[in-house]
């Protein structure tokens, strides 16, 4: 089976300081994979390489087979490799379901019909009306999102993912600043997506990605130290270092 | 408990959505009607001041144009004179040495405003915030100089007349009293806002929405933010080159004044006191600040500035939607106080 997403030898230099060295990585259809580390391991830079918001040192990229190492991060969009944002990016004076249509219209590359209406392009409200069904976002259609609850924004954030029909989705964090207890909701949204999609998750809540990763992806100080499923990730003594050691040092500045 | 939780869930925001979808309803079927009877009422009111009406009219066109690159995109710009500016010299230019139907002398005014937004807005457009706005200072004052140093084809300083255009269709020809250039102008403007309305809530328009919220966001959702400003900045030129056409035709007369730096500050002053990102908060601002400026120009004509001034302050700080807001503000008023008493076991 190809591989939804192929990383191989991924790096990148700031002049002489080495924040990514030689990453391998692949995203099968219908992984759900948790990509974890300290602090300052590179997973951001990473997600930032594979997005295509810097451009790596070394390294390809293939999604699909296609080598899209050289593509501009709307071009990797375009092509369905979509992220969600760690702090909810959001058009705050417009309402939930606009959010979706304007997805919906990108991905269909329809945003340059000058005189039609919104409200008359075929098909669109029913895909817009199946995206907000999916994620419970129905109630809050016609609301501003300035007026959302945080976790609702934070729903919308995947429900634009979904209505961006990914082929691999990063979702940076997804449930930052939703507390402990609402946090399964972004994870029974996460579960709703459709079963062929890779999806990679960024996450430092622990009891998070065990519940939702099959396969542990785990990155320190740059390099892949290891990956399996959570039983070997907890079982792996190098693991426990990285996180101890990182902890027992942390009045250092690193 | 659970009773309470989903009102507060769902009973809320159908609340605000109520009202909201009444008001849109009511705006979207009265409003051009209502601008129409106005227009028409302004008519019979007041036939001696037809000429100050017409300029009305054609300079809310103007601001029309302004609210398309600033309340829906959030360029701010202090240059959208020189779009005004250019169609109403190339209207005039056409009319004096090629064609005299007014409508085609629009037309001209048109493409010409929205070239001149195309190239310059491709140009300057990459730029953000106080760069830009000096770039769009920049642009107007370049072509304040063309137009005073091509004098043979714009009469420099002195200004470009002899605009004489044919009847409207072949049948309404222009009167000394100005009646046919007011029932012009108001059509004209009538029709450019029904326009401009559909282009807003196009695809188009949300996506331009989206850029002036936060364009690295549209730029993760697949789109190319700068296509849509050049592209809504070039829309723009054409209302503005249509609304100096109008001025030409209208008035007969094109000077430098109507590529000036003032003349692209007052549309600005106009529309915040209207109300940005909602078209008719445009036609309403013109015609407050228009209407204010001549009868305090007229009654004090030294200290007429500082009333503005003060007007101005006192929207900006008590109204900061503008003029069009307050309507808004009454309507959520009037409907919230039924839906608080209805909640008032709540809390």
């Amino acid at each position: 089976m190809t591989p939804r997403l192929q990383v191989r030898g991924l790096s990148k230099n700031f002049g002489g300081l080495q924040v990514s060295s030689d990453i391998d990585m692949d995203l099968l259809p219908g992984d759900r994979c948790a990509l974890i580390g300290p602090n300052g391991a590179g997973k951001t830079t990473f997600v930032n390489l594979v997005t295509g918001v810097i451009p790596p040192t070394a390294g390809t990229i293939r999604l699909d087979g296609e080598d899209i190492t050289g593509l501009s991060a709307q071009a990797r969009v375009r092509r369905g490799l979509i992220r969600s944002f760690q702090v909810a990016r959001l058009f705050r004076a417009m309402t939930v379901r606009e959010h979706l249509e304007l997805a919906v219209l990108e991905r269909e590359g329809r945003t340059f019909r000058l005189f039609a209406s919104v409200r008359r392009v075929p098909g669109l409200e029913e895909e817009v009306a199946s995206v907000l069904d999916i994620m419970g976002l129905e109630a809050v259609a016609g609301t501003r999102v300035g007026a959302l609850a945080y976790g609702q924004q934070r729903l919308l954030e995947i429900a634009l993912a979904l209505a961006m029909k990914p082929k691999v989705l990063i979702l940076d964090e997804p449930a930052a600043g939703v507390p402990h207890s609402e946090s399964q909701r972004i994870l029974d949204a996460v579960d709703r997506l459709p079963a062929d999609l890779a999806v990679l998750m960024i996450e430092h809540d622990m009891d998070l990605v065990f519940r939702f990763a099959k396969k542990i992806v785990v990155l320190a100080q740059g390099r892949l130290l290891c990956s399996g499923t959570a039983r070997e990730i907890t079982a792996d003594p190098r693991v426990r270092e990285v996180y101890l050691g990182s902890r027992a040092n942390a009045h250092r500045p690193s | 408990m659970t009773a309470v939780a989903t009102n507060k869930d769902t009973g809320k925001p159908a609340g605000k959505g109520a009202p909201g979808r009444l008001g849109r309803a009511v705006r979207d079927h009265a409003g051009v009607p209502v601008m129409a009877a106005l227009g028409l009422l302004g008519f019979w009111l007041f036939p001696e001041d037809l000429g100050l009406m017409t300029r009305i009219l054609a300079t809310a066109l103007y601001v029309l144009s302004l609210d398309l690159v600033l309340g829906y995109c959030g360029i701010a710009t202090l240059g959208q004179a020189a779009m005004f500016g250019t169609g109403a010299y190339a209207a005039g230019i056409a009319a004096v040495h090629l064609v005299s139907d007014p409508l085609v002398l629009l037309a001209v005014g048109g493409v010409a405003g929205g070239l001149i937004a195309l190239v310059t807005g491709a140009l300057i457009l990459h730029a953000h915030g106080l760069t830009l706005l000096m770039l769009t200072i920049a642009v107007v004052q370049i072509v304040q100089e063309v137009a005073n140093k091509a004098r043979d084809w714009t009469g420099g300083s002195d200004g470009l007349s002899g605009i004489d255009p044919s009847p409207v269709l072949g049948l309404f020809r222009f009167d000394l009293y100005g009646r046919t250039s007011y029932l012009f102008a108001l059509a004209v403007l009538l029709v450019m806002f029904l326009v401009a309305r559909r282009i807003v809530r196009s695809p188009f328009g949300l996506a331009c929405r989206g850029v002036k919220e936060d364009p690295l966001r549209v730029q993760a959702l697949g789109g190319s933010p700068r296509r849509y400003l050049v592209g809504m900045y070039a829309i723009a030129g054409v209302f503005a080159g249509v609304a100096g056409a109008l001025t030409a035709v209208s008035t007969g007369i094109v000077g430098l004044d109507s590529v000036s730096f003032t003349w692209s500050a007052e549309a600005l002053v106009m529309l915040v006191l209207g109300g940005t990102g909602r078209l008719y908060g445009a036609v309403i601002g013109t015609v407050a600040f228009m209407a204010i400026h001549h009868i305090l120009a007229a009654s004090d004509p030294f200290h007429w500035m500082l009333f503005i001034g003060l007007f101005l302050m006192g929207v900006v700080l008590f109204l900061p939607g503008g003029i069009a807001s307050l309507g808004e503000r009454l309507s959520g008023l009037l409907s919230r106080s039924p839906s608080r008493t209805a909640e008032g076991d709540r809390p």
